[in-house]
């Protein structure tokens, strides 16, 4: 016998074991294979009632009709319109807030109590009030996304400023820096980078309440299409709704990492 | 060196600190400190660690407030911190979201130096810490001991009166350490820096400083002032040479017998006994 050491047999289970890029891309294309295939056979052999699940290439037909005959994409862009407006009001609010509030206990200490307060208010037991102020026009829906997101937004900053490490802070101060100076060359920037993956996560949220706001009382925008497309029984529509909030959530998630990269490329440590 | 009496620098008189706990007792972190740093010289503050050479330091620094006592830095009371108090940290404190570069032209924007004159300040003093080649790399891209290099020479490169540095070397690995030591040597005979840096190495004390200010804990005090005379008033960057002379064996018994009577397993001892 040679003293070679006998290799232990491959097992597919391992713990915290990475896995090639291969075999992680051919299960990640697997598992969608599988549902897609279970969703057809349910039909096929009929599982379900076709009528209220329709099969996969219906919806995609559905989509297809939407587009072409109902001038979907109008609704999508007054969908992403809503979305857009109320988050940059947001963040808009929250950033500066929520920098000032990490940085200085004082601050804290005078904000914090209402935001916490607000933060356990579920921003859909406001829709009748807002619907009193507002109407049904964009003013409402605007004004829930807002209040949905803007408390955990503000929260969130303030906690990435706060775990600013101080040394970064302190070495500035004996380099000479005033207090301006130190939130603007390091407590900003030292906390961009996590600031930036809280509005990221943020957003996901703000889709949320945006079909709520759209299936409880609207004209326009891709909840309303849905609520409409239930009325005449088209549940493919509705499904394709679904499908395209889906794919924009991603999309925006998508646009959200590739500026993070674009902003922060000194964060990229494996390079080399 | 010359010989000529130096000027003194820094001087801590009677300075004393109390901390107040969670617990709302208060402990006294430092008692009475007493000493000076002279004009170009490098002085350690040594001792185990919790007697309180931090809490000394930041207090030189101006990043806390003393409890009682005086702090003068040529004449002029010490107010807060200040540029012409820089500080070396022991982590890394490198700005990641600037290149090397700019990490040490930091302080010289914060205090509106002209660009040119910052651009060439800042390179004179990359160069003196030989990250010469990492001039446009960020920090995330360097080693340990050349963050603390970057902090060094951003430090420097702003011109402070005297340099601060608590165990800057004290995360490093063993052989970075006494490299960034010879390193440190060769840097102050070019700039003609005054320092005053912590540490809790003996080895260290001895061999970078001109001066060793050994204290104890519970509270932190004095114990002891020592001067490294053996080294004939020069800095030698050779460490092996410096660890080699009999005195400096005879400084780091007496250094490590004042240690040992300071360990906590025999004030154990001494309690349950
Ligand atoms: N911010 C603080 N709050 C409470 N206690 C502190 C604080 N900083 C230091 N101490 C206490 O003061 C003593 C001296 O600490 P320090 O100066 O960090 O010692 P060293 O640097 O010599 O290790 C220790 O007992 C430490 O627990
Ligand atoms: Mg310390």
């Amino acid at each position: 016998m040679n003293g070679a050491p006998t290799p232990r047999r491959p097992r597919w289970f391992e713990f915290q074991r990475a896995i090639p890029a291969r075999a992680s891309l051919a299960l990640g294309v697997s598992v969608w294979i599988i549902f897609f295939l279970l969703w057809e056979s349910a039909v096929v052999f009929e599982w379900v009632n076709s009528l209220f699940m329709p099969p996969p290439e219906k919806v995609l037909l559905g989509l297809w009709s939407l587009l072409v005959k109902d001038a979907f994409l109008v609704d999508i862009g007054i969908s992403i319109y809503r979305i857009a407006l109320s988050f940059a009001l947001a963040c808009l609010v929250a950033v500066p807030l929520g920098i000032f509030m990490g940085s200085f206990p004082r601050v804290e200490a005078f904000f914090n109590p209402l935001v916490s307060a607000w933060r356990y208010l579920p921003a859909p037991s406001f829709i009748p009030l807002l619907l009193m102020w507002f109407g049904t026009g964009d003013g409402q829906k605007i004004a829930l996304l807002f209040i949905g997101v803007i408390w955990f937004l503000i929260t969130i900053i303030m906690d990435h400023v706060k775990s600013v490490r101080r040394e970064l802070i302190e070495t500035s101060m004996t380099l000479g820096g005033n207090r301006w100076q130190i939130l603007r060359t390091v407590v900003i920037p030292a906390s961009m980078p996590n600031i930036m993956v809280a509005m990221r996560q943020m957003l996901a949220v703000s889709w949320t309440y945006l079909v709520i706001a759209e299936i409880v009382a609207a004209t326009t925008g891709i909840g309303a299409v849905m609520m409409r497309a239930k009325r005449f029984l088209h549940v493919e529509k509705i499904m394709a709704g679904i499908l395209v909030i889906g794919l924009l959530g991603l999309l925006f998630d998508f646009l959200f990492r590739r500026l993070h990269r674009l902003l922060f490329p000194y964060l990229e440590s494996e390079r080399r | 060196m010359s010989a000529a009496p130096r000027e003194t620098k820094l001087s801590v008189h009677g300075l004393s600190k109390d901390f107040r706990l969670g617990s709302g007792e208060t402990i006294q972190a430092v008692a009475d400190i007493s000493f000076d740093v002279r004009d170009n010289e490098l002085c350690a503050l040594l001792g185990p660690s919790g007697c309180g050479k931090s809490t000394v330091l930041r207090m030189v620094a101006g990043l806390e407030e003393p409890g009682a006592g005086s702090l003068m830095l040529d004449g002029k009371a010490i107010a807060g911190p200040g540029r012409e108090r820089g500080m070396v940290f022991q982590s890394y404190t490198s700005f990641d979201w600037l290149t090397v570069q700019e990490n040490v032209e930091y302080g010289m924007r914060l205090n509106g130096v002209p660009r040119a004159e910052r651009r060439d300040r800042a390179r004179h003093f990359i160069d003196l810490v030989s990250l010469g080649a990492f001039r446009h790399a960020f920090p995330i891209e360097l080693s340990g001991g050349m963050k603390q290099r970057v902090a060094i020479a951003r430090t420097l490169a702003n011109e402070p009166a005297i340099l601060l540095m608590d165990e800057p070397f004290g995360a490093l690995d063993a052989e970075t350490r006494w490299t960034m030591q010879e390193l440190l040597i060769d840097i102050l005979e070019s700039t003609d820096t005054t320092v005053l840096m912590v540490t809790h190495d003996i080895e260290e004390a001895i061999f970078l400083a001109d001066r060793i200010v050994f204290m104890t804990r519970h509270p932190g005090r004095i114990r002891k002032i020592l001067t490294t005379d053996f080294k004939g008033g020069r800095r030698v960057a050779d460490k092996e040479a410096v660890v080699g002379l009999p005195e400096y064996g005879a400084l780091e018994r007496h250094i490590m017998h004042m240690m040992r009577e300071e360990s906590p397993s025999r004030e154990h001892h001494a309690a349950e006994g």
